[in-house]
């Protein structure tokens, strides 16, 4: 058997191949990112980055609709953005298989918001499967291909971060396995064309919400057969079964516990606990509490509550455990199942083993691991965020805004950053494509004394900024708008978008004029500036503001790290000339740093030869002109 | 195990049946790496689960969320066994503590076992936060943690009159301070200076050579394997001096 450390995302991708996806499209976003990159990889699979989620959806929806398996995947926040097809594929159903794959991310390790992206499931009437390690994304992506095309309705895999993100075992199908070209050709079924079923006309629409509802009553069936066959949701004794070890998940019996073992309370006496739980939270509930007995539940939409029913009856205390909202909770009350859930679980962040067991703890088991509060780390340490890379181009202008105290709208993307210490200065970033219309309520309210500017990248100005510099084109609101193109979709490690010459597969593609589009717009001021020219920088801050109608300043410095990295010959400071003003150390640039020697009680500074990869702007920035070009034969020493 | 018990174990039954008794019962080794981004910590951390399983064992890794690439702090958690349920670490239970910096490594110490041991490169990396005055470097990290893995000793010492001596230490935490980036550099290059530390760990850790390098073929780009390699027998040079015993 070939067994492989997968992370789950890549599992995900893996499953997917052998099922025979042909079409997969999204657009990057953490957690979810490597699944397309994964498939990316595999022969036989077109694979695509989409300029938005919505777009990625509905060439995925597409796909299935002629005939092809497809899958789409997304972040929490890009179901939002995908939400109109996402709910609307449920009217219609599929005809080739159709799986979106929807990581959530608790604890937000890069998200915005927390989002109980579950409530998509029960929104849309969508089916949701919930792995919990990489063997089982392995598994269930390949079943829900098979679901989605015998319910005919696309099949949702929800994962959170820490399933999405962590390698574990996987255990190939030994067919499949060794040679990665080694799968059979996938049939493609024939196009369907039934105006009926995909033309949501209300004369369609209102007979497919009732048919809809009955195919859900059929989910719901298959729901509680699988639970009870043990092939979805499993009942783990607790003589402890080899879970980890993947071997038998998802397809042990689902025999009751006919003894489920009593475990000590902190007041002496003893009770039989139960916890029924799913994916990650299931994982952490069986590290902090291994001697219970579980209810994994592998369907989360439609729930097997009558399964759920039969494992309450067996135990004296029933426990929920699940992250963020109280989904599966309120569903095991609403059915008059009495469980335990929020009141001892926290509803925000990740459920890591630590949290889930602090819980067991305060709700009476006598848990000596989870006894006491520990600290995972020492935070009087020095404090280091991620900072803008050496030489990244969005540093000139994010100082030069600083400079001129505007009121920053951002965005989506790495100028977050500049939210952060030392730069310290943008006043909103809140979700992709709100910067320009924000900014232009800001100024429809009457704008600020300094002066006010939206702030995007390329790749969030064309995943859906175009459709808000529209906007104030057609209102003639007069906004300044900064599109700091580094082209590349940098934050999420450097993903193709159509402003580069290559997509995802590597194919050559035209790549888009985001002046031109501008221009088409029907934007009458717009200036191309290099960042790494930080007078040019104020210049043309100055200018745009001052211009009456939207004007658009686009920067013209690729990104330092993709996709490749960009170096240069390093600058060195003339400590005899360092008169140690600071000016330099406002760019918050990582190859800058203090030296012992002092001036007036402050530190000089020095520049890492190593790292730095010459931008030049610490030398515009420093009065002395003690920065300067290392010499041709220091540059070579380096 | 004593030093004596693995060598027997090793003359019967190979490395392989080291590690397998090593782990019996339900042992579970939780390791973690940490360091600043772009420092090669998600490298590291797959050579040692590779490692693991390439050993026979069960192991989970939970991979260094977020802006891992932005000079941030970065941290992988690798948990070895039979059996692992959980991929992340709780606090308090760290087996081996891998700093690929040295604030990095005083940073987490607190999340050290008791008897933990920490492997921390002598690399001090300022961040820009530093250099505005408001916040201090740690230079002395490493001193720092020293006495503090001495101080958890003494302090477990004085709570239970009867251990003493040895216990004390085994109560507090070991600190192995390792000059990376110098002994990769010999070894080829200081990007290599995380293999050196992984060489040092795996002097604390029940596998053959041969695996570790085995996986060490299958996380680094062949044109660069020898130089890797080279790094990881440096590495385990210093972990073996420092106390390390190698499968």
């Amino acid at each position: 058997m070939d067994k492989v450390l997968m992370l789950g995302n890549e599992a995900i991708a893996r499953g997917a191949w052998e099922a025979g996806v042909q079409v997969a499209a999204a657009y990057p976003g953490t957690p979810s990112t490597e699944i397309v990159t994964g498939l990316a990889g595999y022969d036989g699979v077109y694979a695509e980055w989409s300029t938005n989620e919505k777009v990625a959806y509905e060439v995925a929806f597409g796909a299935a609709l002629g005939g092809a398996r497809a899958l789409t995947a997304m972040k929490s926040a890009g179901a939002s953005v995908a939400a109109d097809p996402l709910i609307s594929s449920v009217y219609t159903g599929v005809n080739g298989g159709l799986v979106v794959c929807l990581a959530g991310d608790p604890g937000m390790a890069s998200g915005m918001t927390e989002q109980d992206d579950r409530y998509f499931g029960r929104i849309s009437s969508m089916p949701m499967l919930e792995p919990a390690d990489s063997q089982e994304c392995y598994e269930y992506v390949k079943l829900a291909f098979d679901l989605s095309e015998d319910f005919d309705v696309p099949v949702m895999v929800r994962l959170s971060i820490q399933v999405a993100h962590q390698k574990s075992i996987v255990r190939l199908d030994e067919t499949m396995s060794g040679e990665e070209t080694g799968r059979p050709a996938p049939e493609r079924k024939p196009p369907d064309r039934k105006t009926e079923k995909y033309c949501l006309l209300p004369r369609f629409s209102r007979p497919l919400h009732i048919s809809l509802l009955e195919r859900f009553e059929r989910l719901r069936r298959f729901s509680e057969q699988s639970a009870a066959d043990g092939v979805l949701a499993f009942v783990e004794p607790a003589a402890g079964a080899d879970v980890a070890a993947g071997a038998d998940a998802g397809s042990g019996p689902a025999a009751l516990p006919l003894r489920p073992a009593a475990l000590p309370l902190r007041d002496g006496g003893v009770a039989r606990i139960g916890v029924v739980s799913a994916g990650a939270a299931y994982i952490s509930a069986k590290e902090a509490l291994p001697g219970a007995s579980f209810l994994k539940l592998g369907m989360i939409h439609p729930l097997p509550i009558e399964a759920i029913r039969r494992f309450a009856a067996t135990v004296d205390r029933l426990f929920v455990v699940e992250e963020l909202e109280p989904y599966l909770e309120e569903q095991l009350l609403a059915a008059g199942i009495a469980c335990e859930g929020k009141r001892w679980f926290p509803q925000w962040g990740e459920l890591t083993p630590v949290r889930v067991g602090r819980g067991f703890f305060a709700a009476g088991l006598d848990l000596p691991r989870w006894a006491q509060e520990k600290a995972a780390e020492d935070v009087s340490v020095i404090p280091r965020p991620p900072v803008l890379c050496t030489g990244c181009p969005h540093r000139g202008m994010a100082t030069a805004m600083k400079k001129l105290d505007l009121d920053v709208h951002g965005d989506i993307g790495c100028y977050d950053l500049t939210t952060l210490p030392p730069v310290s200065h943008m006043h909103s970033a809140v979700e992709m494509g709100a910067s320009i219309p924000m900014e232009q309520g800001f100024t429809r309210a009457g704008g600020s004394e300094t002066g006010s500017i939206a702030v995007i990248g390329d790749s969030t100005f064309l995943h859906s900024g175009l459709t808000g510099l529209l906007n104030a084109v057609h209102q003639r609101t007069n906004v300044t708008v900064l599109i700091q193109d580094n082209s590349i979709t940098a934050m999420t490690g450097g993903q193709t978008n159509p402003g580069n010459e290559r997509t995802l597969a590597g194919a050559e593609t035209k790549p888009v004029d985001i002046a031109a589009i501008c221009k088409a717009l029907g934007v009458e001021y717009i200036e191309i500036v290099d960042p790494y020219d930080y007078q040019a920088c104020l210049d043309a801050l100055k200018a745009g503001l001052a211009f009456d109608g939207p004007a658009v300043l686009i920067t013209n410095r690729p990104c330092m790290l993709f996709p490749r990295k960009v170096g240069g010959a390093a600058y060195v400071v003339d400590e005899e000339l360092c008169n140690a003003c600071q000016q330099c150390m406002k760019l918050g640039c990582p190859s800058l740093s203090h030296t012992e020697t002092t001036w007036k009680d402050r530190h000089k500074v020095a520049i890492d030869a190593e790292t730095c990869t010459g931008c030049s702007l610490c030398a515009q920035l420093c009065k002395p002109g003690a920065i300067a070009p290392a010499t041709a034969t220091k540059a070579g020493d380096a | 195990m004593s030093a004596d018990d693995k060598t027997a174990l090793a003359a019967h039954a190979g490395a392989a049946g080291a590690a397998r008794a090593h782990y019996a019962g339900g042992v579970v080794d939780d390791v973690m790496v940490v360091g600043v981004g772009g420092q090669g910590v998600i490298m590291a951390a797959a050579i040692i689960a590779d490692t693991a399983m390439l050993g026979g064992l069960d192991v989970k890794l939970s991979e260094t969320r977020g802006m891992s690439q932005r000079g941030g702090s970065v941290s992988s958690h690798i948990r070895i066994g039979e059996t692992v349920v959980a991929p992340s670490i709780s606090p308090g239970e760290v087996d081996y503590l891998l700093a690929f910096e040295s604030a990095e490594g005083l940073r987490l110490a607190p999340s050290l076992v008791p008897g933990g041991v920490a492997i921390v490169n002598l690399q001090q990396i300022v961040p820009p936060l530093a250099s505005q005055g408001e916040f201090a470097y740690p230079f002395d990290a490493i001193e720092r943690m020293r006495a503090e893995g001495a101080a958890a000793g003494a302090r477990a010492a004085g709570g239970e009159e009867r251990a003493a001596g040895g216990e004390a230490r085994a109560a507090g935490y070991g600190v192995i301070a390792v000059d990376g980036n110098a002994v990769g550099e010999a070894a080829g290059s200081i990007k290599v200076a995380g293999v050196v530390l992984v060489g040092a760990l795996s002097t604390h850790l029940p596998f053959a050579a041969e695996t570790w390098e085995k996986a060490i073929a299958a996380n680094v780009p062949a044109s660069f394997l020898e130089m890797n390699l080279a790094a990881f027998a440096a590495g385990r040079h210093v972990g073996a001096a420092e106390g390390g015993e190698p499968a």
